[in-house]
């Protein structure tokens, strides 16, 4: 097989040291010369709305697009626990190299060292960013930032705004960006979706999308394109995601040559609100921190009808707590999640559809008192009242796991720059820091260390280091590239079939969900793929789009998402099959332990999958080894 | 606490608008079988699945995150923005709030502000201009001295918080009598005003929100708080009252004139 | 754009004049209504209130300059702001329906979304009683004293019509306007809301039951408006 060699450009030296000499070493570009470079950002989440920003307060000429109807809405609004720095106010003994620790071991060592180190040395100028920007991070009775614990580690160096970090975080990229926009170094393109990207002579330099408010398709060229389109946990149509959050524009670059690395890296969250009925349309998060007081259970005897709050502590089954004693409640989300499907999958499983577990707070609100729980999940615990109609201080909560993040993302190297050179990729789009797992916290650090600290340094290494010939929107490459976007289209429209995008959407989840979710093996991944290719066949013949093109037609817009869903399905089964270990959140039943733990395979697996497109053939695999000089490859144990 | 999953059987009088200069007109459709744990957005979906089916164009609505954060959503129902609940918005509403056989009104925001796009959707883009105008701290990307040079009184941060918590959904303008939309940019000025990072420019911050609001073409502020009642993010006319002593003070008391820009 | 034509063009520039020429109105109401309270302590105590008032021309007139202002104001500004607030919503909803749950009144009757209504009945009023009072216009009022101009006209019958209901409107106007007035000047705190809602809505209750106190008072008791001429006019 013939394996491409994928550079990772990691500069040389001692891990602390390599960013500052890389910093040192990028070519720049001359102030009065900055003007003269456009560069295209898709995406205005923390991501994209930090680059886009950061990019047009050094004088670059920038277009920002999203496919909402204002910038502030991307996804990133919906986090809610917090963002982690290595800032140890509260003196407990954090350090840049704890956090970059913790982020690798995390990860399940699936991750680029060099880049998990840098992300943590940056940790600390988001926050002082952010705050100055005015971002009203929670604070102790002294006026100094306060701290809260997250999963997976041992220190508190978590920053928050109560249950809504994501949203202030956004606002704040949203506010510097929307600053640019005035003083018209930023150019705001909403609901635009892209839908292709533009390559001259190899290098990107433009994107094709479509106005979804009128339907006309625009072309745009640049200098260099930035793509910061978020996750694909959509692909399982149930998540804890955006109805929009789509694969497109990674989906689309990555058919026009960019590699995509480890795309069955999906994290799964152990708590969210259980599906209801078959009309679901999304699920919601219950955070993670509601574990630190919430003990999980089922009952022990399968058949026990009794109301929750009636069944004595002698006939619950705390698993948990029972497998793994030095945790408990607290062990990662991976663990966590495929210890409630272990149980439900045996028939302990509670409620209607037996796919659901308790999350009880008696013991915790008889301990502290139902007022300070209150103060610590109040909001929650009203959100889940709202949904399910339920008391949490009367009844435990059920909870079930969810898709939730996904770490595959298109492969970067070091700059993060895609295999096609001028084609970055920042935030969840990308695949670089979190490995197999992310940790908590630790996505709107990454969203916004690309996008505020990195991104800006890279983008001018491209622009000033390589001959980038002009070329306009004149250039037949738009035209061409245009045209073949508008046909997918038009053909879409055509089919005039009897079924719903939804209804597709729908069937690839459920067999996402089936065969590709807390627990895979090589049969059902092998079955999932022909059923991806089955219903993939079926939607190009029976999908019914009713409107036309040239309107605001939002079947259209989600019949072209779940289009690319169903080219990509298949190659995040492909990758799921080919990675013959269980880590992170990849968990293959062939490979556990005699006790169910996931087993990793260091010695055939410590690489990067990154799979390339081949038109009109099957994608082919492609690996970066990873190589780990600073940390030990331990087996992760919560027992 | 009822768990109980019932059925209603729903009239739904939908305002239908094929474009912004079709003139609308109100629909009837019947919708059967609506479990009470649908959200009001499932229960549009069922609809719109019927009407696919049936070869007419569903309903255009806007909605993404559809947890009530992203302020995406939002329509009238029954006359009242985001519909019955108080802090909800239309994804977070449920359908048990509704009883079988009831006819639901479902009109667009409207505002002149929000032109109508299609059906419910409306363009409220009229807010990023007023954020453009001067809702920011003008801080580039590295200038940041530490995060906590500057200690900020646990009170200020937190009621600073309440008024950034807005979605920018603009149910504040749909529920307005007047159409304002000073729910929403006092609770930018307030959120900027109260923290030592705003205090460098509030006085033009304020003059340039206030003066991009009008430009736009939103109504004045009488004072009738429907827009704190019907605001999912709970923002207290407080901020209101904090927008005019800021900007009368600003007026007064600063050199800060308006600078706007036409839409 | 200079600084002031920029205030005075914003809405919140204009509603502050709004809430400042109104507060000025309210100290207006205040004043009238305690001078004719005395009608009740006697003619006596009325007429020398009346005389004091009128002794000082520069006084009166600067006084009744600056109340005629403040009424024009207030009324351009409001028609200026009823018109375009109106206009920001060019298409209507079919239905309406209030969300706070702390109304008393429909919509239709609240008085935050009558303040158009009752400040115009609270304006015809107006130009009823400065008839009334300072034109004397058709009364025939020669040779009386202030009470005893006032006792007549209050008692009568078209009067208890005119004046209760201005009085009502004007009570239910300031109702909403006092409290109104106090959040645009920006006079709102979590501490001292609740107590501007109620000084606000006793207010109105005072102004609505206070004049209209005479006309009501006159028809039930007419002995009391009986005053007997004492003094005469001027000095
Ligand atoms: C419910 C929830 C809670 C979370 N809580 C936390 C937390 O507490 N801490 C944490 O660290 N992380 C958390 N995460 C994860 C984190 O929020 C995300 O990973 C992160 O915000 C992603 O940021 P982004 O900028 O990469 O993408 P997004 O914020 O998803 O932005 C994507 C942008 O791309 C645009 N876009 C997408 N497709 C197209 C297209 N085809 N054309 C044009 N534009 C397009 C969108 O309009 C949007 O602007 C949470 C995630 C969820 C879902
Ligand atoms: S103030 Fe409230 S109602 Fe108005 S836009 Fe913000 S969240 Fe929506
Ligand atoms: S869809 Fe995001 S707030 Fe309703």
């Amino acid at each position: 097989m013939s394996q491409m060699e994928l550079h990772s450009d990691v500069p040389g030296g001692p891990l602390s040291e390599k960013w500052e000499k890389h910093r040192n070493e990028m070519k720049l570009v001359s102030p009065n010369n900055k003007r003269r470079f456009d560069i295209i950002v898709v995406g205005t989440g923390l991501a994209g709305a930090a680059a886009a920003a950061s990019l047009g307060e050094l004088g670059y000429n920038v277009k920002a697009f999203c496919y909402q109807d204002s910038p502030r809405r991307a996804h990133s609004i919906a986090a809610q626990g917090g963002i982690n720095a290595a800032k140890n106010y509260p003196n407990d003994g954090d350090s840049v190299h704890r956090l970059f620790y913790d982020t690798i071991k995390g990860g399940d060592f699936r991750a680029r060292e060099a880049n998990v180190y840098r992300l943590a040395e940056v940790s600390g100028s988001i926050i002082d960013q952010c705050v100055a920007q005015g971002v009203p991070f929670a604070r102790e009775y002294g006026g100094l930032l306060a701290n809260r614990t997250f999963g997976g580690a041992q220190v508190s160096r978590t920053f928050y705004c109560r249950g809504q970090t994501g949203q202030q975080l956004l606002l704040g990229a949203y506010s510097s960006l929307m600053r640019q926009v005035s003083a018209g170094k930023v150019k705001m393109y909403p609901r635009r979706e892209m839908l292709d990207l533009v390559t001259v002579d190899g290098m990107a330099r433009g994107i094709v999308c479509r106005n979804l408010k009128t339907g006309e398709f625009e072309t745009h060229a640049a200098h260099a394109v930035l793509v910061c389109t978020g996750g694909y946990g959509n692909a399982f149509y149930l998540s804890t995601n955006a109805k929009g959050c789509n694969v497109t524009a990674a989906w689309r670059c990555h058919k026009r040559g960019a590699f995509f690395a480890n795309p069955c890296f999906t994290q799964i969250h152990p708590t969210c609100i259980p599906v209801k009925g078959d009309y679901q349309s999304k699920l919601t998060l219950m955070s993670e921190s509601l574990r630190n007081d919430g003990r999980v259970w089922v009952p022990k005897d399968p058949n026990d009808s009794r109301a929750p709050q009636d069944i004595p502590e002698e006939d619950r089954d705390y698993y948990l707590e029972r497998r793994y004693p030095a945790f408990g409640n607290m062990v990662p989300r991976d663990v966590a999640s495929r210890a409630a499907k272990e149980r439900c999958d045996e028939g302990y499983g509670i409620g209607e559809t037996g796919m659901a577990v308790y999350l009880d707070f008696r013991r915790a609100i008889q301990e502290q008192g139902e007022d300070a729980i209150r103060s610590k999940y109040g909001n929650l615990f009203h959100m889940y009242q709202k949904i399910t109609d339920e008391n949490p201080y009367k009844t435990p909560m059920r909870i079930y796991p969810a898709v939730h993040y996904t770490m595959g993302g298109l492969w970067v190297d070091y700059n993060l720059e895609s295999t096609i050179p001028g084609l970055f990729v920042l935030g969840e789009a990308n695949f670089s820091d979190h490995g197999a797992n992310r940790l908590g916290a630790s996505a709107l650090m990454q969203g916004l260390a690309d996008g505020y600290f990195i991104a800006p340094y890279t983008v001018g290494h491209h622009l000033a280091g390589r001959t980038i010939k002009p070329v306009t929107t004149a250039h037949p490459r738009f035209e061409e590239t245009k045209n073949e976007a508008k046909d997918r289209v038009d053909k879409l429209l055509r089919i005039n079939g009897t079924r719903t995008v939804q209804s597709f959407h729908r069937e690839l989840g459920q067999i996402m969900w089936d065969y590709c979710g807390m627990a895979r093996n090589a049969q059902g991944l092998n079955q999932a793929i022909d059923k991806i290719r089955l219903i993939r066949e079926q939607f190009w013949k029976q999908i019914r789009i009713p409107g036309s093109g040239e309107s605001f037609n939002q079947q259209l817009e989600m019949a072209g998402r779940v289009a690319d869903f169903l080219e990509f399905a298949e190659v995040f089964a492909q990758d799921a099959l080919t990675r013959e270990e269980s880590c992170g959140g990849h968990f293959r039943e062939e490979h556990q332990t005699s006790e169910g733990e996931a087993e990793r395979d260091d010695e055939n697996f410590t690489h990067v999958a990154a799979w390339e497109h081949v038109p009109n053939g099957e994608a082919k695999r492609h690996v970066e080894p990873l190589e780990f000089e600073n940390v030990e490859l331990t087996t992760r144990s919560y027992k | 606490m009822s768990h109980s999953d019932q059925n209603l059987n729903l009239t739904l009088r939908v305002w239908r608008q094929d474009g912004p200069s079709d003139r609308g007109r109100f629909v009837d459709y019947k919708v059967n079988g609506i479990s009470t744990h649908m959200s009001f957005l499932e229960m549009l979906d069922v609809l719109n699945e019927q009407l696919v089916a049936a070869g007419e164009e569903p309903v255009a609505f806007d909605h993404d995150c559809r947890e009530g954060i992203c302020g995406t959503c939002g329509v009238m129902i029954n006359g009242q923005a985001h519909g019955p609940d108080n802090e909800t918005t239309t994804c977070q509403l449920h359908m048990r709030r509704f009883k079988s056989g009831q006819t639901i009104v479902i009109e667009p925001w409207r505002a002149n502000p929000f032109p109508v796009i299609k059906d419910l959707a409306v363009d409220r883009t009229a807010f990023d201009r007023i954020i453009e105008s001067g809702g920011f701290v003008s801080v580039n990307t590295g200038q940041a001295q530490d995060g906590n040079c500057l200690p900020i009184p646990r009170q200020d941060q937190e009621s600073s918080l309440d008024a950034a918590a807005c979605i920018g959904c603009g149910a504040c303008v749909a529920a307005c009598k007047n159409a304002s939309a000073m729910l929403f940019t006092s609770a930018k000025v307030s959120h900027l005003a109260q923290l030592p990072q705003g205090d460098p420019e509030r006085s033009q911050r304020v003059v340039n929100m206030v003066a991009q609001m009008d430009e736009e073409g939103f109504g004045g502020c009488s004072n009738t708080y429907e827009c704190e009642a019907a605001c999912p993010a709970g923002v207290s006319v407080e901020h209101i009252a904090r927008l005019n002593r800021e900007y009368i003070k600003a007026s007064f008391c600063s050199t800060a004139v308006p600078a706007t820009k036409s839409k | 754009m200079s600084w002031l034509t920029g205030f005075l063009k914003s809405t919140v520039g204009r509603k502050f004049v709004m809430a400042l020429t109104g507060l000025f109105l309210c100290f207006f109401l205040v004043v009238h209504l305690s001078g004719n309270l005395l009608l009740y302590v006697g003619g006596e105590a009325y007429d020398k209130y009346a005389h004091a008032l009128h002794s000082n021309e520069e006084f009166l007139m600067l006084a009744e300059t600056l109340l005629f202002a403040a009424f024009a104001l207030h009324i351009v500004l409001a028609f200026t702001t009823t018109w375009e607030n109106k206009s920001a919503r060019k298409t209507g909803y079919r239905k309406t329906e209030s969300k706070r749950d702390d109304r008393a009144f429909p919509l239709l009757l609240a008085p935050d979304y009558t303040m158009m209504v009752t400040g115009l009945v609270g304006m015809l009023f107006l130009i009823v009683h400065i008839s009334d009072f300072k034109l004397e216009f058709g009364w025939g009022l020669e040779d009386m004293t202030p009470a005893q101009k006032a006792g007549l006209i209050v008692s009568d019958g078209t009067r208890l019509i005119i004046y209760m209901a201005g009085a009502i409107a004007l009570g239910i106007h300031v109702s909403h306007g006092l409290a109104s007035a106090c959040q645009t000047i920006g006079f709102n705190h979590p501490k001292y809301t609740a107590g501007i809602q109620l000084v606000s809505r006793i207010f109105g209750v005072v102004v609505a039951l206070g004049f209209s106190s005479f006309p009501v008072m006159a028809q039930m008791y007419p002995e009391w408006f009986q005053f007997v001429g004492t003094v005469t006019t001027g000095h």
